[in-house]
């Protein structure tokens, strides 16, 4: 199963290219396109209209929509459920109000992203291409480095957290067993490691994103940058061609979009300037110059460019 | 008079006053009672607020505040003859020294744990509660150079004992991997790092480690760096652990050979009021006592120790005449015992040296000084110098003796020589390792303001590593001037001074929040101290200190101005309690 | 008479047992606390600011560090107040 993550500025017809490939696709593989631009112009592009979110166009093509906005609200509820359960006893005036707080902490949104990412790639097994209609720029480069950057947080949490067990461990075993029966003001703390809640946990939360990050990593996975014959672009383009080399995520396929007659030249000038920021990897131009919408679906259908062969790599090109 | 006798009467005044005067105190006086719930109880919290049965209190405190200073500071004061200086380790420790480490204790638990800085802080002046932080660093950087001195003192008369303690380092080390790497059970470990204790010392027998002077105060240098960078329990906590256990075996053999000795004092009851002690100059009993004799008698730390964790520990009230005031007592009788060694003793080790030195260069180079029990005050100090029986190496050699000379003769001297020598080296290098630590503390606190003036110095100065040289190598400079008889009466008036602004701050305490008819025996202590103090370091820095410049102008200078700013941070003191009294008085 | 001397004399020697206990643990009992305190500052750190895991980290382990809440609760208190504290538990002379 192979992976797609199309990504670009906003307004470069990502959300075009992304759709088009996944027609191209779907005529030789079961493919699922998903859309996670909160913009959602997958089922604009298509004219379909999504029931919870979902739609099966034809028998080989699938379309999702993620709603990240509800998926963040929801999980802040979960948590803030749970939480206030668990401190009530505690007093901690107006905890709601200290909670709700959360609403705005950075990062909410990028691990609503990318757990359904995770979800969307542990579950949907039946697909041989799920593609990945990203939001822009910002927040694609966040969710994508959050796997290591939680990672790293993870490791040396469990680090301390390891001290902190030991030193209860040999504190307990200094002071000796608790006297029968008698009613002891000392807390026993739990220095076990296996009956640890917080290192269980991290445990846990380790392992999803060592799992995830391998996949975003590996062989089948892929990220497909479009932009447009301008500068703007390319200023954009440079920032997310780093940050796709900083965490090691597999850059596959550039694409020019909106190419025509007029802006030929740009184009080649532009073209110039990726070459040099991202030598080797193959760069593709597409001709359609237009927004699709409802009515217009048969423009899609009809993409004279060769969308796919790039999209078919093979091993040898991690070598 | 005997030693036996001293003992037993010394053992009835602490016990007889505890149960009457300490007992006014703590019901006329702090008026302490079990209806009242203790902060242990009120803020428990499972972390530091955890109610503990007395005697560990009593426990933790004895360890915290047993050490080497009951026994060096007595020995200096033999030179007043035996009774002066044992008056005031009997009389200064119940009255003012007992009752500090009491009030010190109960004001903190009355203000919900915090420290007597904050209750100092709360009642007379912000000031004072920041001058805490400098005196207690200066403090410090004294009894590095004091202990130092000490250690280094010891190591070259007697190479066996600097041996034993290298030993016995290694083998807290080894007791530290077997508690806390090796989760050993602890009674076993205890067994184990005894056993590898006595074998430290019968090796230092067969390898001792002579070194001169200097080399040990490099040596020193290096160990306190590094002993103060690495993880406690890797060597302070199992030094700590061992070293009761020295305490515990120097005790009692040392308490057996005082009582059943039955020996007469050699030296005199009393000599003069003025003999040539500090640096060389007549040294009055009063203003210069605390001075001499601090820890015993009288000590500014144990206020600290006591607000520190004590007092958010205590079950009830009622406990704390024992833990504060009680355990003050135990110091007080280590002191006894090294007086009664010397006083019994002392001369004879004198003339045994004199002896030695004599035999061992047929024409003396130095001729012996003529001390007899006569011209004993003027020539105690000098005579002991010359004989390289300062007062380090006379409490071994007296002690030594001491056990000798009863039914405990089946030790061999060496090796009591050898125990004593490492019971107080032990204690010492445990507390250089403490006190670099603690002063890196303070040093930040003290350059708090500097943060925004002067960012960059600041920087450089808190680095945790030029937080830790800059005490460590004051006190290493000053050590290395040798001068005993000016470092130590330095770091005792440090510490008495916090004694006294801490004893002041539990007579303030009394004084406005609790109306008792009985102030006056919290106040009047106060008072005395604190005049007694102030005056103890007005002479000594007019008097003393200028022949110690003249002798070593670099470490006069420095011990000089640190006593400067002492005095100075004293009178902004005393300032601001008068006006904080007047204020009261007013109300 | 002899009976409740044995017993005072093995309850004295249990607490010696007791206090040398504590002793041997003060100090790792002040390190853990402040082990906790951290451990506890880092997840917390983002609602005051500091540069902090992804804030869910924290969320999702708050429910177990109920201990470590009070902990830092305590400290929060007492920071400015530690010299004697640190003085009584190092003990000096």
């Amino acid at each position: 199963m192979k992976i797609l993550f199309y990504t670009g500025k906003g307004g470069v017809g990502k959300s075009t290219m992304a759709a088009a490939a996944a027609w191209q696709l779907s005529r030789e593989n079961r493919v699922l396109v998903v859309s996670l631009d909160p913009a959602h112009n997958l089922g604009d592009i298509f004219c379909v209209t999504l029931k919870n979110g979902a739609k099966q166009l034809a028998e080989n093509l699938h379309l999702r929509e993620v709603d990240v906005k509800k998926l963040s609200r929801d999980y802040l509820e979960r948590e803030v459920t749970v939480l206030t359960d668990t401190y009530k006893y505690l007093q901690v005036l107006n905890l709601d109000r200290y909670f709700s707080i959360l609403k705005y902490s950075p990062g909410i949104e990028e691990y609503a992203l990318l757990t359904s990412i995770e979800e969307t790639i542990r579950k949907e097994k039946g697909f041989d291409y799920i593609i990945f209609d990203t939001p822009p720029t910002g927040l694609t480069l966040r969710f994508l480095a959050l796997p290591q950057v939680t990672i790293a947080w993870i490791d040396r949490l469990m680090q301390i957290r390891r001290q902190i067990l030991e030193k209860r461990y040999t504190i307990q075993k200094i002071r000796g067993p608790l006297p029968e029966g008698k009613k002891s003001p000392e807390i026993r703390l739990d220095y076990n490691e296996d009956e640890d809640g917080v290192i269980q946990r991290l445990k846990i939360m380790k392992n999803n994103y060592d799992t995830l990050n391998g996949i975003l990593q590996g062989e089948d996975c892929g990220v497909v940058l479009v932009f447009n014959p301008d500068v703007l672009s390319l200023r954009e383009s440079d920032r997310l061609i780093e940050g796709l080399n900083d965490l090691g995520l597999p850059l596959r396929l550039l694409i020019n979009n909106k190419v025509s007659e007029e802006n030929r030249e740009m184009a080649s000038r532009v073209e110039e300037e990726f070459k040099k920021m991202a030598g080797g990897i193959p760069l593709q131009r597409v001709a359609l110059s237009e927004a699709l919408y409802c009515g217009t679906e048969q423009k899609l259908y009809a993409i004279p460019e060769d969308l796919l062969s790039n999209l078919q790599w093979k091993e040898k090109q991690d070598v | 008079m005997t030693t036996t006798v001293i003992i037993i009467i010394g053992f009835l005044i602490y016990v007889g006053l505890y149960f009457t005067y300490g007992k006014k105190i703590e019901r006329d006086v702090i008026k302490a009672s079990d209806e009242i719930q203790t902060p242990s109880h009120r803020l428990y919290d499972g972390i530091d607020y955890i109610p503990a049965h007395k005697a560990v209190l009593f426990g933790h405190h004895f360890a915290s505040i047993a050490g080497a200073g009951p026994l060096v500071g007595p020995a200096l004061a033999m030179c007043w003859g035996w009774l002066p200086g044992l008056l005031w380790v009997w009389f200064g420790n119940v009255l003012i020294g007992s009752v500090h480490d009491y009030l010190a204790l109960m004001a903190s638990v009355r203000y919900d744990g915090k420290s007597v800085q904050f209750v100092a802080t709360d009642l007379i002046s912000k000031r004072t509660g920041t001058a805490f932080y400098w005196i207690v660093f200066f403090l410090l950087i004294l009894v590095v150079a004091a202990f130092a001195n000490i250690i280094a003192t010891i190591f070259v008369k007697t190479p066996e004992i600097s041996g034993a303690s290298i030993y016995m380092t290694i083998a807290a080390i080894i007791l530290g991997l077997l508690i806390y790497r090796a989760k050993m059970n602890l009674p076993i470990a205890t067994v184990i790092g005894i056993v590898l204790m006595i074998i430290a010392i019968w090796m230092s027998t067969f390898l001792p480690v002579p070194a001169s002077y200097e080399v040990w105060m490099v040596v020193l240098f290096v160990y306190i760096i590094i002993a103060a960078a690495i993880p406690v329990n890797v060597l302070l906590q199992p030094r700590d652990y061992l070293n009761s256990f020295l305490l515990y075996f120097g005790i009692a053999i040392g308490f057996l050979a005082a009582i059943v000795t039955f020996r007469g004092f050699e030296a005199p009851a009393v000599t003069v009021f003025s003999p040539i002690l500090l640096g060389g100059k007549p040294t009055p009993f009063w203003p210069a006592i605390p001075l001499v004799i601090a820890c015993g008698s009288l000590s500014g730390f144990h206020s600290l120790v006591a607000s520190g964790t004590s007092s958010k520990q205590l079950t009830k009230e009622t406990d704390g005449l024992f833990v504060g005031y009680g355990a003050m007592f135990t110091e007080g009788f280590l002191s006894t015992l090294i007086i009664c060694a010397i006083g019994g003793f002392g001369y004879t080790v004198i003339k045994d040296a004199h002896a030695a030195q004599a035999a061992a260069a047929a024409a003396a180079a130095v001729p012996p000084l003529a001390l007899t029990l006569d011209n004993w005050g003027d020539l105690y100090t000098k005579t002991t110098t010359a004989l390289n029986l300062s007062a380090p190496n006379m409490i071994i050699e007296c002690f030594a003796k001491m056990v000798a000379a009863s039914f405990l003769a089946f030790i061999p001297t060496k090796l009591v020589k050898i125990i004593a020598g490492l019971w107080i080296s032990a204690f010492a290098l445990t507390t250089l390792d403490t006190t670099n630590r603690i002063a890196r503390y303070c040093l930040v606190e003290m350059l708090a303001p500097l943060k925004n003036t002067a960012e960059a110095a600041y920087g450089i100065l808190t680095n945790r590593w030029t937080a830790s040289l800059i005490p460590a190598a004051i006190g290493i400079y000053l050590a290395w001037s040798k001068q005993f008889t000016i470092l130590w009466p330095s770091f005792s008036a440090a510490n008495q001074l916090i004694a006294a602004i801490a004893l002041m701050t539990g007579a303030a305490f009394v004084a406005k929040k609790m109306k008792s008819k009985f102030t006056v025996m919290a106040v009047a202590p106060a008072w005395v101290l604190w005049v007694t103090v102030t005056f103890a370091i007005i002479w000594f820095m007019s008097v003393v200190m200028p022949g110690a410049i003249a002798k070593a102008p670099g470490q006069g200078w420095t011990v000089q101005i640190i006593m400067g700013i002492m005095l100075l941070l004293n009178v902004l003191f005393i300032v601001d309690f008068v006006k904080m009294r007047k204020k009261g008085d007013e109300a | 008479m002899g009976t409740s001397l044995f017993d005072h004399i093995g309850r004295l020697f249990a607490h010696i047992g007791t206090a040398h206990r504590e002793n041997v643990i003060a100090l790792t009992s002040v390190e853990l606390n402040e082990l906790e305190n951290i451990f506890a500052l880092l997840l917390l750190g983002s609602f005051v600011g500091f540069p902090a895991p992804p804030t869910f980290l924290s969320v999702e382990l708050l429910p177990f560090m109920e201990r470590e809440m009070a902990v830092l609760h305590q400290r929060a208190g007492d920071a400015s107040d530690m010299l004697a504290e640190m003085v009584g538990t190092l003990g000096i002379d």
